[in-house]
């Protein structure tokens, strides 16, 4: 399976696509919305997009907005992985489609158990 | 009149689950309790974003360079390979950034927060900034920082 | 030199050794850091004047010696720990439980080592989900730590906590933000009460429960203790209720008066006792039996 990882952060890119390779996923990045966009535009197919939300060009809530308005990514899994954790934040995220949400700071374990909630890994396996 | 401030145990929290998170819970942030005047290292590199919105304030972080290097080995899985400024200020400033996240989550919103700005050397404030809470604390015996300020 | 290590390297053995036996986790000489920072607040509420002083104390004190294990234990906690047991009780045992309570619609729950809480607001995130208007329910959540209890009713966790198998969903709709924590919301905190209770000692006044989830709480006992524990709960689940251990736990090597009181039946991935012999219930997966030998010899 596929992750696109979307995120400004070099460091938050780093330590995500070690957690997600070591769940068997293959990994492309992106630094902003637009980026991840023209990716799927141009043929990636990720099965799941794990997308920050503060980020230059394009942010992380407008790129979920645009995936969800797109038919032809319909079986794409979002999952906003963020420091914005305000209430509000969260339902707005869930409102424009985003499946599930991770709040920063987070260990490698939360994100399995997150992907277990969405049946994109097994739920045997461990952290 | 008094700006608003982060509760500093609030502070104390959101600091202990970013690094414990990140930098493993192995070795425990140790807070130091009797820390004063610039932080006791040679080599510091320092860290800031800035809130502004409902609330406007900046949250710093100071470590020492061997810190602020073992920090990005850990965060970057970069074992031997030798780390240039760009590999550090990644490393920390995406900390900072977490931090920051959080506090402005703290505060009453909507805020936005800025990019970090990361420098290798200690931080100063100017004179019509008050520093309303700070935690100082040891990791594996290197010393570092946090602290929030808000213009008086 | 590092900062601050004070503890005594024969204190460190002593502790690490005692970990070991208990839990399988090792602790190794360079984690002195580590267990002295977990150790230092317990000894500090224990009245000790250094943390060598603390592990004399749980050399002899029973009570402390949980603390110090928990505190040096990885805090597994999640919501929805292991997920099974909470899609078996949406699925199978909730149903089962309500068509049998048609008169009185109440559902009655003991998490019977509810540490901070997860467990019995997991449970009560279902029943707000499935159970029907008219029905009500009531969970008790007991621990031998009042520190835990007082957790369990403030209904607060970090941030960090909260990303710990908790769907988004029920994120926002059970919690609201307080300060860095997030806290659950007055209807749910409603459902739980809070006792406190050493599983060893008594259960006087307990009641009765539907379910009773003793999970992953019976390996701090020795074997005597944990017989003696499955033999005097047994009173206090319904004829048709359900105990439910943890998902590596198990019941194998009981003596026979004990596989005698329980069948075991497999709901899913999940493997659930049920006081033996009752009549008066459904049966659910192949191996729920009716006599004690046909127990023992099944084994599961």
């Amino acid at each position: 399976m596929r992750a696109l990882i979307i995120d400004d952060s070099r460091a938050m890119r780093s330590i995500l696509r070690r957690i997600v390779s070591g769940l068997s996923f293959e990994t492309a990045e992106a630094g902003h919305g637009q980026e991840a966009l023209d990716q799927m535009e141009a043929g990636l197919d990720p099965d799941l997009c794990l997308i920050d939300w503060n980020m230059p060009v394009m942010d992380g809530y407008t790129f979920v907005t645009r995936v969800r308005a797109n038919p032809a990514w319909r079986n794409v899994t979002l999952m906003m992985v963020t420091t914005e954790s305000e209430q509000g934040q969260i339902v707005r995220a869930l409102a424009a489609g985003a499946h599930e949400y991770v709040i920063k700071p987070f260990t490698p374990d939360a994100i399995v158990e997150k992907l277990q909630l969405l049946g994109l890994v097994d739920k045997g396996v461990l952290a | 009149m008094t700006a608003l401030a982060p509760e500093l145990s609030d502070v104390h929290a959101v600091v202990e689950q970013v690094w414990s998170s990140f930098l493993g819970d192995e070795e425990p942030l140790l807070p130091q309790y009797d820390a004063s005047g610039p932080l006791p290292a040679d080599d510091v590199w320092s860290a800031a974003v800035s809130i502004h919105g409902g609330w406007a304030g900046t949250v710093t972080i100071e470590l020492s360079a061997t810190l602020a290097q073992n920090l990005t080995r850990l965060m970057l899985a970069m074992d031997d390979e030798p780390l240039d400024d760009a590999d550090v200020a990644d490393a920390v400033g995406e900390l900072v950034n977490m931090v920051g996240g959080n506090i402005k989550s703290l505060m009453p919103g909507p805020s936005t927060l800025t990019l970090p700005y990361v420098a290798a050397g200690r931080a100063a404030h100017a004179s019509d900034t008050t520093e309303v809470a700070r935690l100082d604390a040891a990791w594996v015996g290197e010393p570092v920082r946090v602290s929030v300020h808000t213009t008086s | 030199m590092r900062l601050g290590v004070t503890m005594a390297p024969a204190s460190f053995q002593q502790i690490a050794a005692l970990v070991l036996r208990e839990t399988s986790i090792i602790y190794e000489p360079r984690k002195e850091y580590l267990v002295e920072a977990r150790l230092h607040p317990l000894a500090v509420q224990a009245g000790c004047s250094s943390v060598d002083q603390y592990v004399a104390l749980v050399g002899v004190d029973a009570q402390e010696r949980r603390k110090a294990i928990d505190a040096l234990t990885i805090n597994e906690t999640s919501w929805f720990r292991d997920n099974a047991p909470y899609q078996a009780f949406t699925e199978t045992m909730l149903p089962a439980l309500m068509a049998s309570r048609t008169e009185r619609r109440h559902i009655s729950i003991w998490s019977a080592a509810c540490s901070s809480g997860q467990e019995a607001y997991s449970i009560a995130m279902l029943l707000d989900q499935h159970l029907p208007a008219g029905w009500t329910a009531d969970i008790l959540a007991t621990d031998v730590s009042t520190a835990m209890l007082a957790r369990v009713e403030a209904g607060r966790y970090s941030q960090v906590e909260m990303n710990r198998g908790l769907p988004a969903t029920s994120l926002v709709k059970y919690f609201t933000r307080a300060g860095s924590e997030w806290q659950v919301v007055p209807a749910l905190r409603d459902m739980v009460r809070t006792r406190h209770l050493n599983l060893a000692e008594s259960y006087i006044g307990i009641g009765t429960f539907d379910l009773v989830l003793l999970r992953n709480v019976l390996i701090y006992f020795d074997q005597p203790t944990r017989h003696d524990i499955l033999r005097r709960i047994h009173p206090h689940v319904a004829g048709d209720g359900y105990l439910l251990l943890g998902s590596s736990e198990t019941t194998l090597d009981m003596p026979a008066d004990l596989t005698a009181l329980w069948d075991r039946e497999q709901l899913g991935r999940v493997q659930a006792h049920r006081p033996a012999g009752a009549t008066n219930r459904p049966v659910h997966g192949l191996s729920a039996t009716a006599s004690p030998i046909s127990a023992a010899l099944t084994g599961a």
